[in-house]
């Protein structure tokens, strides 16, 4: 089996990285695939909490990398999905700990094992960001609809078409809010779509739900009323190359509206 | 998972499961119970309420208090509120009956018991003592005692699930064998004299406190154990049959750890943070998430717990983890291992005045959390 190694990345911190990695991850091992989350942000590591997996973390990927165990021990396994798995980063290291050949390694090897490894990127563009995408060959940028992430993202888009072994990449439009596209606040998803032409993989709406997720440690994929999981699902399903029609965000909110309207309109019947 | 209960200093041995609930029905009855039954309000505000104006009457002062709830979610803060409005006149919080499943959580994490009183008959306030037999009273008592038992088993299903998730190899090389059997014998005689110390003067009011119910763990080699529950004497001393778990005498190894260099800590350890030292550890502040201490020694933290500890580093199995508030994500005694509970898995530890220290230590090869009831 030869595995597709998937680098999640953005160039600009806090426009969802980590929640992506974790969703995209739960999703296609929700899909029966089996899945490998390598968290490379050393020092600051997150994804562990998202999955709630914290408590289970003995060896990282650190230690893998210093031979002080091996690579299955490393790999902790999903509290629900047993496909998935994390390689977790050291948390009382920093970004240095890991090479690019090291890591390049690492995934050569679990690409004989598993469909999908998907590598969380750190912030920036330095070593860690090198680090992260030396053995990927796909990416998945992420970007806000706003304009310093857009710019972030073009400079990205930049180094990943400059570097070797990146043979597609697409992007992910996250936290979308429709009202404010609507209201000429916000930059549109085709606005985005425009200044970087690039093609998108996926476009997520602004959820309050991501919060309760990451708090609780338990993807969003597994609350079924949450839009944002559903997103998330499809962008796991496009990943596999299935053709799934993008999420019309905006629409469920207006019959949200309707809906009020509707029962608004009752109330005031019966008062009547 | 193991769970244990807390139990007096010095007083406790193993026996079976029925004979302890024995002994605890005897006491219910010998206790001032008293049922306040709030399962029909539907919100935290209208409890705090109502509860206040019960907690006004003479009749409730100086009771043990059952509180029955409906399915109102409650949060750390409430559930501490109303423990401390009941201790405020006199009276202990002795359990609480919940519909709630996230109220249940949060009053087990705060080492309540949370128990199904079959109270039928009850409604509004009922003194117990006055109101029924003592066979009816036995019957009710039944009831929580075996529910907290099902609960114990439930989680501990759960980790079983979970042990593949476990790694394989344990963290730390074995220890001496020959050491570990001079311990076990010391263990026997010091305790052994412990016990008749104890007998020799009984306290029933230390006992109140004994069912809080504390988080266990398991070793790496995933075996799920089953409950063993030390019990505490009083009075009577015809059950010392069992192995006694020695407390607070020092045996050989102990002194070889008060003959360790110590490090004294005085700041709060923030994520990320590695404090390493081949002696004890003392720290006075906070451990949050994500650091890592380990000792050779002993490791006592006069703050919250919350990262990763390991003592006893060099195969010290007498090692032990002190903190005022245990949350540690993994505890480590020399060569065992053990996880925190996901049924724990809270967001964060509200900072209070009432904390119970908490200590760990490796009893029979696993990790055990002790609340010091003191």
């Amino acid at each position: 089996m030869t595995g597709r190694v998937i680098v999640i990345t953005s160039g600009k911190g806090g426009v969802g990285k980590t929640t992506t990695s974790a969703n995209i991850g739960s999703a296609l091992a929700k899909n029966g695939h089996s899945v490998v989350l390598i968290d490379t942000d050393i020092g600051l590591r997150n994804l562990d909490l998202l999955l709630g997996l914290e408590n289970r973390i003995v060896y990282t990927l650190v230690d893998v990398v210093e031979e002080r165990c091996k690579l299955k021990q490393a790999l902790v396994k999903d509290k629900k999905n047993p496909n998935l798995c994390l390689l977790a980063a050291a948390q009382t290291r920093d970004k240095s700990s890991v090479t690019a050949e090291q890591l390049k390694k690492i995934t050569e090897k679990l690409k004989k094992d598993y469909e999908f490894i998907i590598v969380d990127c750190p912030a920036g563009i330095e070593q860690g960001f090198q680090t992260a995408i030396a053995g990927a060959s796909e990416a998945i940028v992420v970007t806000t609809p706003e304009m310093s992430a857009v710019r972030d993202a073009d400079r990205i888009i930049g180094l990943l078409e400059a570097a070797e072994g990146i043979e597609s990449y697409k992007l992910l439009i996250n936290r979308v809010r429709p009202n404010m596209i609507k209201a000429n606040d916000m930059m549109s998803v085709e606005d985005v779509e425009n200044i970087l032409s690039c093609q998108k993989i996926g476009i997520i709406p602004e959820d309050t739900g991501i919060i309760t997720s990451t708090n609780r440690g338990e993807p969003i994929i597994n609350n079924d009323k949450a839009l944002a999981g559903k997103a998330y699902l499809n962008v796991a399903r496009r990943i596999n190359g299935e053709e799934v029609p993008f999420l019309d965000i905006d629409e469920p909110k207006d019959f949200v509206g309707k809906l009020k309207k509707f029962f608004s309109g009752l109330g005031k019947g019966k008062e009547q | 998972m193991r769970a244990l209960y807390g139990y007096n200093a010095g007083s406790a041995i193993r026996t079976t499961f029925e004979a302890r609930k024995e002994k605890y029905m005897e006491q219910f009855l010998n206790e001032n119970m008293y049922i306040i039954d709030l399962g029909e309000v539907n919100s935290a505000p209208e409890i705090i309420f109502e509860l206040s104006s019960i907690l006004d009457k003479d009749e409730a002062k100086n009771r043990r208090i059952c509180l029955k709830l409906g399915n109102v979610d409650l949060n750390q803060a409430q559930i501490l509120s109303i423990k401390s409005l009941i201790n405020g006149i006199d009276s202990t919080l002795s359990s609480i009956d919940t519909k709630s499943v996230e109220t249940e959580k949060v009053a087990l994490s705060l080492g309540l018991i949370v128990s199904n009183v079959s109270a039928e008959n009850v409604s509004g306030i009922v003194p117990t003592p006055e109101y029924k037999t003592a066979e009816e009273l036995k019957e009710e008592m039944q009831t929580p005692v075996e529910n907290e038992q099902e609960n114990i088993e439930e989680t501990s299903n759960i980790i079983e699930e979970n042990q593949e998730t476990i790694i394989e190899e344990q963290p730390v090389e074995n220890t001496d064998n020959t050491n570990a059997e001079e311990t076990t014998e010391q263990q026997e005689t010091v305790g052994n004299e412990n016990v008749i110390q104890f007998t020799a003067a009984p306290e029933k009011e230390d006992v109140q406190d004994e069912l809080d119910v504390i988080f266990g763990s398991e070793p790496v080699n995933g075996n799920v154990f089953e409950m063993e529950v030390p019990k505490e004497i009083y009075e009577e001393s015809e059950v010392l049959t069992d192995i006694v778990v020695p407390e607070n005498e020092y045996t050989k190894e102990d002194i070889e750890l008060e003959g360790f260099p110590t490090k004294y800590i005085k700041q709060t350890i923030r994520s990320g943070q590695v404090i390493t030292y081949e002696g004890n550890v003392v720290i006075i502040g906070d451990c949050h998430p994500g650091c890592e201490i380990t000792a050779f020694g002993d490791i006592t933290v006069w703050g919250i717990l919350s990262g990763i500890a390991h003592a006893g580093a060099g195969g010290n199995q007498k090692a032990r983890v002190r903190a005022l508030k245990m949350n540690a994500i993994q505890l480590r005694i020399a060569n065992c291992y053990s996880r925190r509970p996901d049924s724990l898995n809270t967001v964060f530890i509200e900072k209070t005045n009432s904390f119970t220290p908490e200590e760990a230590r490796i009893i029979n090869g696993e990790i055990v959390v002790f609340k010091i009831n003191d």
